[in-house]
């Protein structure tokens, strides 16, 4: 049985599982860049103010004059930028937990069965002048042995993936720098 | 499955018309169309539906996404997504379903 055990190819397993998580998280990095690449390419046009400008216009309704108010809506001029600087991030997923799960089910049988027959005949015979006798016997032995031996597996191999920050090398800084005051000002955000 | 944000990039010219034929096809599938933008639709998915609008032949590239509340114009999205919600859920179905 412990050899049986010890036949079970561990290290080739979680090598195998070790290379299919890493080929799989590149595989989800490699879409999650894509996308980042194609959101930093796509460009809206963002309106960051609309100023509304209350005015009074009194005005005579049934002849009676009711306050009144203009409202003049302006907005400024549209600022284009792109889905990841306003705020769409790519979602990026790692591989947090692996299990490999190694079920055995080992069984053996063995059955033993023996048979033992003992006889003895005798034969005698008297006459007037002589007399004889015979005495015979025998012994049969049989024996039989089976054994019969099953060993079945099962592995299980389970990961969990989760969603996590995207990285922050993958990610690109936004220098913002504020020309409207003096000197101007440089802000960094992620 | 949980419903998640996908940015879908559209393969060849976006125009009104491929861009209403791809938005069709995910609100048949139950998706929401979040915002529509020149490069694709920003959609709300089901887990389960993502991979047969990825099959879609308008797709080019689906990736989900989410929204950083430190962007720039996060509040902004945040209203337009909402507005354009409003517009596509069936919001008495949904009092059927929770009262059922």
């Amino acid at each position: 049985m412990g050899s049986d055990l010890l036949a079970v190819p561990f290290p080739k397993m979680v090598l195998s599982l070790a290379q299919a998580i890493a080929k799989g998280q590149l595989a989800l990095d490699q879409a999650s860049l894509n996308t980042l690449k194609v959101l930093s390419r796509t460009k809206f046009d963002y309106i960051p103010e609309i100023t509304e400008v209350l005015t009074p216009r009194p005005f005579t309704a049934h002849g009676v004059e009711v306050t009144g108010v203009d409202v003049d809506a302006v907005a400024s001029p549209p600022l284009s930028m792109t889905l990841l600087q306003a705020g769409i991030v790519p979602t990026f997923y790692q591989f947090t937990e692996s299990v490999i799960e190694v079920k055995m089910s080992i069984s053996s049988k063995t059955e033993s069965h023996s048979e033992f027959e003992f006889g003895i005949e005798t034969e005698a015979s008297a006459g007037f002048l002589f007399a004889s006798g015979s005495v015979s016997s025998h012994v049969n032995f049989k024996t039989a042995n089976t054994y019969s031996y099953s060993a079945e597996g099962s592995s299980l191999l389970r990961t969990t993936l989760r969603p996590t920050p995207p990285p922050s090398r993958m990610m690109p800084r936004f220098i913002t720098v504020n020309a409207l005051v003096q000197p101007p000002t440089v802000t960094f955000s992620e | 499955m949980p419903f998640r944000m996908w940015f879908i990039a559209q393969a060849g010219d976006v125009t009104d018309g491929s861009l209403r034929e791809l938005c069709t096809a995910i609100r048949e599938q139950g998706g929401v169309i979040l915002m529509n933008t020149r490069t694709g639709p920003l959609v709300a998915l089901d887990d389960d539906v993502a991979p047969a609008v990825e099959q879609h032949p308008l797709v080019a590239h689906m990736g989900p996404v989410a929204l950083n509340p430190r962007g720039v114009a996060a509040d902004r999205l945040q209203r337009i997504f909402a507005e354009n919600i409003s517009r596509q859920v069936d919001f008495a179905a949904l009092e059927d379903v929770g009262s059922a």
